[in-house]
């Protein structure tokens, strides 16, 4: 099923191209987006490339090499660091290629001995420095805004699919299913939302894998969040129904299938996208903020939430540590916030809206 | 004390059993409202007052409550008062001022028992504050008075005799007499408190009370054990007076009332303000003022104590001036967040002290449930043991000043075994070790597998957020071993909860030990805590024996000739033998492998603002925390100088001391 993009959605696409604020934040996002994929090549402990006699190694996307495959005589995962001093230190033909940030989110690594939040430093290449148990916090930072990225997305894409759904089906539908579903949603959106996902998180067992972990959290989120879009779509539904172009199409013979896909959703398209960024920032901040009580991603998944509680305990002896999960953070959210407005304004069909 | 601490992360005093208290209360009260709906209906105001109650009691249990004359009291008895022990605190130390105190929770009751009684505001009401027949002395470990006057053994008949204090007062006026005794055994093994444990400890442990006049009693107990004084004099009365209304509704109708104390401090009714503050003020004229062991302690007229639910709050609370002292026990608090060099420090208005001090020691470390697939094989727990990196934590988090535990019964004297010590972390003994399990190959991810395909991998559970750091540290050295921990941190109730019901796999937590003689093994090693019918007759395993939940025996360790050991010491009042069945048993513990010794800190630290002054040595040999003991004083005087001090810029030598007179091995 593909929506054939109209004159009217082209011309609306043309507008967002034109404003300049949301159409860079949104080339921007993306960017950040494609590069945190790549983000093992980049943040890591492995080497991109170890050569050692004779042989090639790229160990970052394949199994764990002991120790012992590079001549060391641990068989736990090889210290690729310690394997780029030595062959340094031996001059041999040997050589590694490190990441440009050669650390790994969870590892602890320290070079006064503690553990313990050491301010940036280039020479050690903790860029934004360490938190409190020494991690390097530019790859906790990484990988939990890739989480929370992602984890939006997700978000969306579920919140989107159910609220699109339920919502259509009660404005095309009407009648009893409206009623029904209306109180449904009337009871469903009174229960708090962050308390739930805490009880209902809280009796998760640790067992699951920490990606099975973000899904049931995902999925728990998902569900007591797709109500606020079922409203807006249940209003813009009744309005396109009673509009005459549906009425014709029926007149036509056309189904209610093609009515729905075909006529009702592509002129809803301004409904949903506006609403797409909001979504995205509720979502990253609900994660954040349950990860900041302590409710959310299992420890020690980086996460922006538990760099921002461990930095405002430590506000005073290291401020570093808010600070850049503080700057992420709203760059992040001004980005995606930029785009909403860009989206909300290019769909708008006055050019020119003059409050009064 | 403001608690930023370890000792404050587990619970107080008495929480091996309170943990027990809290839970099995909990459940109580759930079934019993089903059972009991007219409970609260029936408001005892018109039925027998609890004195009638207990009057009836008495009447019906002839051969536990008695009542002598003081002809009955045996003339041959060595009386003993505590009279040469020396005094605690200071004679410098002067009265008055108001100890300005923080809490993070407001507590949930001020009944001394019951359900919710035990959290941490119970030191400020009993634990610390009120006076129990006699107390272990702070240097010296023996007793020293406080109800009583004196007090005398007969070990053949394993009675304590003991003389009380005419001169005692509970705080609303009344004298502290025979009766309160008699009260608090009937009061403790009635059902209406709601409170198991205690209902089991005075039903079973004792078997006779008597009353020879009003200020002469004994307590005879089922077991002579070596340490029978602590059995009979640690008690604080029950205010037989106060408990006119007691009845099937005790828990709701006693909820918000304060029991009248023995104690320097009490609450007044005006003083409660629901979730902000508490008040503790001084009772005038306090019977003990003149006491030989009490009248250089109490020292404030107040101690205000407020709520605030953030640590990272009370500290700037005290920064600011608001609150006298802050507990320092952790070195991020210690060297970054007030370092030497911090203006304050240095400018001498806030004072920073290290005490060592000598006591038992809360077991931290990883409890593994050994009735779990895979950890009820020793070499797998052999294993865990040699891959968890304690040295590593002590030496680089909490940086070299903590130390190793050994056992799980560090620090009490001889019947510690110091011949046991805790493995060290070995990768090669652990692969070994996980090998002989099956565990042979490391998969894509480094973390071993057996044949079966299954992973090396447990949850490590635990209830102490602030200790997070220590888990993801063991998990990073754990994975070098080819074992995986999963990190479980809950919210401490929660954590309790799952312990408790034995859903855990290995759980990372420590019960509080108190000052006592000897270690306690029943409670948490005996098969009696670990399953319903953990033996047949013939001592071999019995297959279909159930889990028992809502025990302190976290790892459902059970072992036949482990049991006799523990009824064996149990049973014994020599303390040599007991000495020696405590060492096999630590031995025995030690080789099933399944508790992982983390560490133990032999100090604690505050820092205290100018005004707050302490005794000279500044606090007693065994004492917990520098606020326990009260034996601190306010200078009005030097708090007035100091703020103004402070404002003109003004300075004083700064003082940052350490007493390390009780250190040991350092």
């Amino acid at each position: 099923m593909r929506l054939r993009l109209n004159p009217q959605t082209l011309k609306k696409l043309r507008r967002f191209r034109e404003i300049k604020r949301g159409y860079y934040s949104f080339v921007i996002l993306m960017a950040i987006i494609v590069v945190s994929l790549l983000g093992e090549l980049l943040i890591n402990n492995r080497a991109l490339v170890v050569s050692y006699e004779g042989e090639l190694y790229f160990p970052t996307y394949t199994d764990f090499h002991p120790g012992t495959d590079f001549g060391f005589t641990y068989s736990y995962e090889a210290n690729y660091r310690d394997l780029q001093a030595r062959f340094e230190q031996e001059g041999s033909d040997n050589w590694v290629l490190l990441p440009p940030v050669p650390y790994s989110p969870n590892e602890n690594h320290t070079v006064t001995g503690i553990f313990k939040a050491d301010p940036p430093s280039l020479e050690q290449k903790h860029y934004l420095g360490t938190d409190t148990t020494s991690r390097d916090i530019l790859a906790r930072l990484f990988y939990g805004t890739r989480i929370a990225l992602f984890f939006s997305l997700g978000f969306l894409a579920a919140v989107y699919a159910i609220g699109i759904s339920v919502g259509s089906a009660m404005g095309y539908v009407g009648g009893w299913f409206d009623l029904l579903f209306q109180r449904v949603i009337e009871i469903w959106s009174n229960i708090p939302f962050l308390y739930m996902v805490i009880i209902i998180f809280s009796v998760i067992p640790a067992t699951f894998a920490i990606s099975t972990r973000i899904a049931i959290l995902l999925a728990v989120m998902v569900l007591f969040s797709w109500t606020s879009m079922t409203y807006y779509m249940r209003t813009e539904t009744y309005k396109q129904k009673a509009r005459d172009y549906v009425s014709a199409a029926r007149i036509i013979g056309a189904s209610d299938a093609r009515i729905i896909f075909h006529h009702v959703l592509p002129n809803t398209l301004a409904t949903m996208v506006t609403f797409m960024p909001f979504t995205i920032v509720s979502a990253i901040t609900a994660v954040t903020a349950l990860d900041f009580l302590g409710f959310g991603l299992p420890p020690p998944t980086p996460s922006l939430g538990e760099l921002l509680k461990q930095g405002t305990e430590n506000l005073r002896t290291a401020p570093w540590i808010v600070m850049s999960a503080f700057g992420t953070l709203v760059v992040i959210l001004t980005l995606v916030t930029f785009i909403g407005e860009a989206v909300r304004e290019s769909f708008d069909p006055k050019k020119f809206t003059v409050y009064k | 004390m403001t608690d930023l601490n370890l000792e404050s992360i587990h619970m107080t005093k008495f929480s091996g059993f309170k943990l027990i208290v809290l839970a099995l209360s909990a459940l109580l009260t759930a079934c019993g409202g089903e059972s009991e709906p007219a409970a609260t209906a029936t408001a005892p105001t018109t039925g027998p007052s609890g004195s009638e109650q207990a009057q009836a009691y008495y009447a019906a249990n002839p051969d536990f409550f008695s009542f002598k004359t003081a002809a009955d009291v045996p003339t041959d008895l060595v009386w003993e008062d505590g009279a040469e022990l020396p005094d605690i605190g200071s004679p410098e130390a002067k009265k008055g001022g108001i100890q300005y105190e923080a809490m993070q929770d407001y507590p949930r009751t001020l009944r001394h028992v019951g359900p919710d009684s035990n959290g941490s505001f119970r030191n400020w009401i009993l634990d610390n504050v009120a006076v129990m027949l006699a107390h272990r002395h702070p240097d010296e470990f023996d007793y020293y008075p406080g109800l009583a006057t004196s007090w005398a053994i007969s070990q053949a008949a394993k009675t304590v005799y003991i003389k009380l204090d005419p001169d005692a007062r509970w705080s609303d006026g009344e004298p502290v007499t025979a009766d309160d005794y008699f009260f608090l055994f009937f009061f403790n093994r009635s059902e209406h408190i709601v409170a198991p444990w205690y209902n089991n400890w005075y039903g079973t442990q004792y078997t006779n009370i008597s009353k020879y006049d009003d200020y002469t009693i004994s307590m005879t107990m089922s077991e002579a054990k070596p340490d029978m004084l602590t059995q009979a004099l640690e008690h604080t009365p029950v205010p037989e007076h106060f408990y006119a209304e007691f009845g099937p509704d005790f828990v709701d109708r006693y909820q918000w009332k304060f029991v009248p104390t023995t104690g320097a401090y009490y609450i007044k009714d005006e003083d409660i303000v629901k979730g902000r503050s508490v008040t503790l003020t001084r009772v005038e004229n306090w019977w003990a003022d003149d006491k030989k062991f009490w009248h250089n302690r109490y020292n404030a007229d107040q101690v205000y104590i407020s709520v605030i639910r953030d640590t990272a709050k009370m500290f700037e609370a005290f920064k600011v001036g608001d609150l006298d002292m802050f507990g320092l026990n952790l070195a991020e608090y210690w060297y970054e967040k007030l370092p030497d060099s911090d203006p304050d420090v240095q400018n001498g208005y806030i004072q920073k002290s290290v005490f060592y001090n000598q006591r038992p020691r809360p077991n931290y470390g990883l409890w593994i449930n050994t009735d779990r697939p895979l950890l009820n094989n020793l070499d797998v727990r052999l294993g865990i043991n040699y891959a968890t990196n304690w040295d590593l934590v002590i030496e680089k988090y909490f940086r070299g000043e903590y130390q190793r535990m050994n056992t799980a019964f560090d620090g009490f004297g001889e019947f510690s075994n110091s011949a046991v010590l805790a493995r060290p972390f070995d990768i090669d003994k652990a692969q070994e070790h996980f090998a002989a399990a099956g565990f042979t190959q490391r998969g894509p991810d480094g973390i071993l597998t057996n044949a079966e395909g299954q992973r090396l991998s447990f949850t490590v559970t635990s209830g102490y957020e602030s200790l997070a750091p220590v888990l993801t540290i063991l998990k990073e050295e754990a994975a070098k071993a080819g074992l995986d921990f999963r990190i479980e941190v809950l919210d401490g109730t929660a954590a309790f909860k799952k312990v408790q019901e034995k859903q855990h796999e290995i759980q990372f937590t420590a019960f509080g030990v108190f000052l006592e003689m000897y270690p306690r093994f029943w409670e948490s090693y005996h098969s009696d805590n670990a399953y319903d019918d953990a033996f047949l007759e013939d001592g071999s395993v019995n297959p279909a024996r159930q889990i028992e939940v809502q025990t302190n025996n976290l790892e459902s360790f059970a072992d036949y000739e482990f049991d006799q050991l523990v009824d064996q010491y149990t049973a014994s009042s020599d303390k040599d033998d007991m000495v020696q069945l405590a060492h096999q048993m630590i031995q025995m513990h030690h080789d099933h492998a399944s508790f992982v010794p983390g560490f133990v800190q032999s100090f604690y630290r505050i820092g205290h603002w100018r005004w707050v002054k302490f005794p000279e040595n500044f606090n007693h040999k065994h004492s917990d925390s520098a606020g326990e003991l009260f034996v601190h004083w306010f200078d009005p005087v030097a708090k007035e100088e100091t703020l103004a001090a402070r404002r003109s810029g003004q300075t004083f030598e700064p003082q940052i001391k350490i007493y390390d007179q009780f250190a040991v091995g350092l």
